[in-house]
């Protein structure tokens, strides 16, 4: 388990570093979204390594939450020519 | 021994996924490695760990948290690649 724990951690870092050197706005959008998963992986991974339920709940409102902001930053850079 | 393979296999699913992200060269191409690979290796990794020990309380949470991903997923992507594909025009290389 925390092999697998330590493998979605290295890959949110390569995922954060596309979201670092993105050439264009959609980029670094789009490697926000695939961070929130992954963040989101990590904390389903910690709820049952610790066996604490709490952290399941908080993994599902940090999944509408995420959706959201993804979905209202996507719809204003569509309509403003991304935010350069 | 189920559900250690389909940790495995969404492990597989992600990391190849990451692969793509930070190696491919065009908006979409990362789009399609990002899409594609997060929600099946999600899916996967949360159905491992649903199976990986009896039928308890966490498992409801866990399968809404699987049918959530189902949903909002592909909206997102979708939605990030109508908002690159409709201002194509305005973008410099890559």
């Amino acid at each position: 388990m925390i092999v697998v724990e330590a493998l979605i951690l290295a890959s949110l870092l390569a995922v954060l570093v596309r979201l670092a050197v993105g050439p264009t706005p959609w980029d670094r959008l789009l490697a926000a979204n695939s961070a929130a998963t992954r963040i989101l992986l990590l904390m389903a991974l910690l709820a049952i390594l610790q066996d604490r339920t709490l952290y399941l709940d908080i993994a599902i409102v940090y999944a509408a939450i995420s959706f959201l902001g993804i979905i209202i930053v996507a719809r204003v850079m569509e309509r403003s020519g991304g935010i350069r | 021994m189920i559900a250690w393979i389909f940790i495995g296999l969404g492990c597989a699913f992600l990391v190849v996924g990451t692969i793509g992200i930070v190696r491919f060269r065009d908006v979409y191409s990362r789009l399609q490695a990002s899409g594609v690979s997060d929600n099946v290796g999600s899916t996967f990794l949360l159905l491992g760990l649903v199976l990986l020990d009896g039928l308890t309380a966490r498992d409801a949470a866990i399968l809404f948290l699987i049918a959530l991903l189902v949903v909002t997923n592909p909206i997102a992507t979708h939605s990030i690649a109508k908002s690159a594909f409709t201002n194509r025009h305005e973008e410099d290389g890559s």
